[in-house]
């Protein structure tokens, strides 16, 4: 039975101040997990989900890994916003350079469960639960995010997307921590959007999409559509998006994207939603996400 | 300016708001152990054993079905010695958890820890030790042999022949009673004629409700605290609206003198009828600790409480006889309850679910209930604010609405015309509790509502469009104040106080009445203050228990304020007797040609003789002179029963946006209208109206308590996370909230008063699916009407949805 009272769990707890400290922990122990919020974590743990633990190593003392700034050059991108893996999800919501850069992940972001849990959780640890609908995952990966891996042995770095492997399971490796994320620089007249339905509003999404377009004119010059909660794992949309690159925009071809898109979801039964559900609503929610994000980016319909 | 009707701070809000107010899960005592419950992984499962050797080897304390105190079967007599599988003719003692009907309307059918689960996560063992985490660990080292027995969860299947049995015997009072077909209670009214009643409508309707299991979802999970003494007493602090029923339910079930049982009066955490009866963790943790001989404290986790208890489901069928000229002719209501595994007394929650219904509308008098409550393997159901009210008048007002629309009337003239009011029988706790309306808002509610949510105006489903459409619904519905009538009846009603007035001339009150949250002892305070016309600072609410105060049923059927509150105005009312009297003997006046005035600087009241004002002795002078002459305490202490159960009427008109693209339904504007006569504290009673209508709209549009028919679990797991209520984001915004108080007079109530609480949801669910079929012209029989649903139906072009 299920118990969220008592947490019935022996670990070891390792606190460390500096990132060199952590990747020797992550290089040197079995089975250590990294507690950044603690809000998916400890959930997994009161809920008997199986977590292989001998370690828990809280990297909230990690001040080098606390900041949401923009910076020249960071995986293998100019001019890029980084956000630490110690940054709070209520502190990156409320950045200005989130805000009015990435209005689509400060929309998800304010959207997302309830003020106490962004209080306490991060990007980086939404991320690497590898939840099929992350919040914050599904408009980063449409602002084209990448993530470093950093390890005692080195660095990595990997577009969003291709992080997730199942629901849970991501290539990080046991040694690797994500140490922070990069979001390049939008170009002019990029316009974005994000949608999600819940049961109730502080809740995790029955389903939720993501549009970022940018224009040229009354033509598509490129679009990223990403989708949650209709697979395994965050879905990046891509022969979708890139279908209408180049076309000129109109509510015909938003409506057949919508369609094309609603059509290659494998979305299932959860105690959120009904797959059913989810198949009726993806194409009304992919419309009304391109149709927000195009008239953000200054195109008419 | 009167204390009484105006908006004071509530009494308990600064204690709440420091943290500094005690709850059961506070209570910290020395040398105390803590305790957790091992509960069945099976939904129906004979215990065959329990293995405790390697949690006391732990250094665990545990309790398990062979320490339960025992009686010899037949007899009132206890066997000496530890219960015995074998022994058939030691039982433990049996009892139903809710204790507010006599004995022998009272189903009897549970032991402190069973022989068998009966619905999944049923606790049947308990372990103390040093630390909640060691207790939690001596748990699970228990090692348990089970029997697994085959379940069964639909009340139509439970009701066949072959199916899994729960129950071979229970008790009726002290009568044994054989269980067939796991039918746990039949209830059948029958009032007038119906027969000729719908002989004589022009047009009969009938049709199928069905409303799903919800949990109570109070903020406090249940626990207890017990510590036993050196003289072979125990003293127990538990989440509980009764501690008098607390008491003497430990005393029948430990086998112990009530003198040597003590159930403190503490603050809960809301209840919401959650605790109207012992709950399951109290006398567990009261027997833990006998058998510790040390303090015990045993908290539920939020999963155990889901476990615990839930509310009645219901599955209705109703007819209904209407004339052409729009009288209701006859009215038969037919009922399936599945109420879970363990009687919490559904023969009473049908009783009242039927009166209820009788209430509603006049019918011609003409009234017809049957009702069948059925054993199920699933978590026991006890009552949740309207014990069957929200649940009928959904059936009802949904019928009204449908019997309007077939038939052109208008759905506030109808009602009208066929309402019980002023004059007319309310049943207040079934059949067998009744008393005549004396006050009633249910007209100036349609009325003025009418007007202000320009009803007139709400056009028909057919002529709307667009992508969100909008829709305006209205139902009323009430609740009893209490459930005391002229004649003794199944339930038993009264309450106590004590109130002496000191030396400084403040004011003590002692009563055993609970505050589940709505502000009873707010009330009790402001009453006190209104009578003895003391500054409400000055009243000072005293620590009680069961052991100073007399009893209290509980604090349920909405009756803090009418009935326990009319309880402190009798014996306050008493004591302004005994302080005139004793003025009158020092000022050497009649008692009758004094009065009695609040003076706020003062910080007391001031006695003055009548129209010479220059003559007069303040409160504190009287009683500290009265002290030093030994003329003794100025104090009374007595037992109050009222006479009536005054309905308490509601009224919702609700506005919905039905977005027919996803499904979602909102309500962006709503009037509530509430009348509980004089309000003591408007807000308080605004607060009760606004908060019940967010838990009429998590009944209405989201809470479900789907169990897996496989597992016998909850497909929620008992875990918050997916159970989701509305919380303010779903609410209209805080101007489009109307709340409105019907300017009505309670004569049998204190200074005119009687009850809200359950009222105040009654009427939400049909107005709000009133409110759907104004906007879409979907009829939905069931609740939770969810955006799945709503959408299904739009792409489907169902029009009934059951």
């Amino acid at each position: 039975m299920v118990n969220t009272r008592i947490l019935d769990a022996e670990f070891g707890y390792l606190a460390p101040t500096a990132l060199d400290e952590a990747l020797d922990i992550l290089n040197s122990k079995n089975k250590v997990k990294v507690l950044a919020g603690g809000t998916d974590l400890i959930v997994h743990i009161k809920v008997g989900a199986e977590v292989e633990m001998d370690y828990m190593l809280d990297i909230k003392r990690i001040e080098e890994l606390d900041y949401v700034q923009l910076r020249e050059h960071c995986c293998d991108l100019d001019e890029v916003c980084c956000i630490g893996a110690n940054a709070k999800l209520s502190r990156i919501e409320k950045e200005a350079v989130i805000v009015e850069r990435y209005p689509a992940l400060a929309k998800a972001l304010s959207l997302m469960a309830s003020i106490s849990v962004r209080n306490m959780g991060t990007m980086a640890g939404n991320i690497c639960n590898a939840s099929p609908v992350a919040d914050s995952v599904i408009p980063a990966i449409c602002y084209g995010a990448r993530i470093k891996l950093k390890s005692a042995d080195g660095e990595r770095v990997l577009p969003l997307e291709d992080f997730f492997v199942a629901p849970g399971v991501s290539v990080i490796k046991p040694n690797e921590l994500l140490t922070n994320i990069a979001l390049p620089k939008p170009k002019p007249h990029t316009g974005a959007s994000f949608i999600k339905k819940t049961r109730v509003r502080p809740d995790v999404a029955k389903i939720s999409v993501g549009v970022v377009i940018e224009r040229d004119g009354d033509k598509v010059a490129n679009c990223r559509i990403a989708m949650g909660a209709i697979a395994a794992t965050p879905a990046y949309l891509k022969s979708i998006g890139d279908s209408i690159v180049g076309k000129t925009m109109s509510e015909q071809l938003i409506k057949e994207t919508a369609a094309a898109a609603a059509r290659t979801i494998k979305p299932i039964d959860d105690n959120r939603t009904t797959a059913e559900y989810r198949t009726a609503i993806a194409e009304i929610l992919t419309a009304d996400a391109l149709a927000e994000a195009w008239k953000n980016a200054g195109g008419e319909l | 300016m009167t204390v009484i009707g105006t908006n004071t701070a509530r009494i308990d809000g600064p204690a709440k708001v420091s943290g500094k107010q005690l709850y059961s899960s506070d209570i910290i005592l020395p040398n105390m152990m803590y305790a957790v419950t091992l509960r069945s992984p099976y939904p129906h499962a004979e215990i065959l054993s329990i293995d405790t050797s390697a949690a006391e080897a732990m250094g665990a304390v545990c309790l398990t079905y062979e320490d339960i105190c025992v009686y010899e079967k037949g007899s009132a007599s206890v066997v000496t010695g530890p219960c015995s599988r074998q022994n058939e003719q030691a039982v433990p003692a049996m009892y139903n958890e809710r204790s507010v009907s006599v004995p022998n309307a009272t189903y009897r059918d549970r032991t402190i820890l069973p022989r068998k689960a009966r619905h999944m996560y049923e606790p049947i063992a308990a372990v103390a030790a040093d630390t909640e985490e060691l207790a939690y660990k001596a748990m699970k080292a228990l090692k348990v042999e089970y029997k697994v027995l085959d379940a069964v969860y639909d009340p139509l299947e439970a009701m066949k022949d072959g199916a899994p049995q729960l129950y071979d015997k229970i008790y009726l009072g002290d009568k044994e009673v054989e269980i067939k077909n796991n039918i746990g209670v039949i209830r059948k009214i029958d009032e007038g004629n119906c027969d000729e009643g719908f002989a004589r409508a022009d047009r009969i309707f009938e049709d199928d409700f069905e409303l799903p299991r919800i949990y109570h979802a109070q903020l406090e999970p249940k626990g207890c605290t017990a510590a036993p003494d050196a003289e072979g007493g125990i003293t127990v602090w538990a989440t509980a609206q009764s501690i008098h029923g607390n008491r003497q339910l430990l005393g029948r079930a430990l086998n112990m003198p009530l003198s040597k049982i003590n159930v403190k009066k503490i603050t809960i955490g809301g209840a919401f009828g959650s605790s109207i009866q012992v709950n399951t963790v109290t006398p567990i943790c009261a027997a833990l600790a006998l058998k510790a001989k040390r303090p015990v404290k045993l908290l539920s986790s939020r999963e155990d409480d889901f476990y615990s208890h839930q509310k009645y489901p219901a599955k209705f069928h109703v007819k209904l006889g209407v004339s052409n000229d729009g009288i209701l002719t006859a009215a038969h209501v037919t009922a399936l309850i599945d109420f879970g595994a363990h009687q919490i007394q559904p023969l009473a929650f049908m009783g009242c679910t039927a009166g209820w219904f009788a209430s509603l509308y006049k019918y011609s008098g003409n009234i017809r209930f049957d009702g069948t409550a059925v054993y199920t393997n699933k978590t026991p159901c006890c009552a949740m604010q309207g014990y069957g009210n929200p649940q009928i008048n959904f059936a009802i007002e949904s019928m009204v609405d449908i019997i309007c629309e077939d038939m052109g009337f208008d759905a506030i003239d109808f009602r009208l015309k066929n309402y019980r009011g002023v004059g007319q029988e309310f049943w207040g706790q079934g059949p067998t509790i009744r008393s005549i309306i004396k006050s009633c808002g249910v007209e100036e509610s349609l009325i003025k509502g009418r007007e202000i949510m320009d009803w007139d105006k709400r056009g028909k489903w057919q002529d709307k469009s667009g992508d969100i459409r909008h829709g305006l619904g209205l139902a009323r519905g009430f609740h009893t104040s209490g459930t005391a009538g002229p004649k003794e009846g199944e339930v038993i009603d009264y309450s106590s106080a004590f109130i002496k007035i000191n030396e400084d001339g403040s004011v003590d009150v002692v009563t055993p009445v609970v505050d589940h949250g709505g502000g009873t002892w707010d009330a009790i305070a402001k009453i006190t203050s209104e009578v003895l016309q003391v500054p409400l600072n000055m009243v000072g609410l005293s620590p009680a228990d069961t052991k100073n105060t007399g009893y209290d049923v509980c604090t349920h059927a909405t009756r803090g304020v009418y009935c326990g509150g009319a309880a402190v105005y009798h014996v306050a009312t008493v004591v302004k007797e005994k302080l005139l009297a004793m003025a009158g003997r020092m000022m050497d006046e009649h008692p009758y040609q004094l009065e009695l005035i609040r003076d706020d600087e003062l910080g007391q009241g001031v006695i003055y003789a009548k129209g010479y004002h220059q003559k007069k002795m303040t409160v504190g002078e009287v009683a500290k002179l009265a002290q030093i002459n030994s003329w003794g305490t100025i104090q009374y202490a007595d037992s109050y029963r009222q006479k009536n159960c005054p309905p308490c009427f509601t009224t919702h008109f609700v506005e919905v946006d039905v977005n027919i693209r996803t499904g979602e339904i909102t309500s962006p504007r709503v009037l509530i209208y509430g009348d509980c006569g004089t309000a003591v504290n408007p807000d308080l009673l605004y607060g009760q109206l606004i908060g019940s209508f967010n838990r009429g709209l998590g009944y209405t549009l989201y809470e479900d308590l789907p169990f897996d028919e496989q597992s016998g679990e909850l497909k929620n797991k008992g875990m918050l996370v997916d159970y989701k209520m509305p919380t303010s984001w779903e609410m209209p915004m805080v101007k489009n909230v109307i709340v409105r108080h019907a300017d009505t007079f309670e004569p049998s109530g204190p200074f005119g008063a009687k009850g809200i609480g359950e009222a105040a949801l009654a009427s939400v669910q049909a107005a709000v699916t009133n409110a759907i079929y104004n906007a879409v012209g979907i009829r939905f029989h069931k609740l939770p009407v969810t955006p799945e649903k709503m959408l299904k139906a739009l792409k489907d072009g169902v029009k009934e949805v059951y």
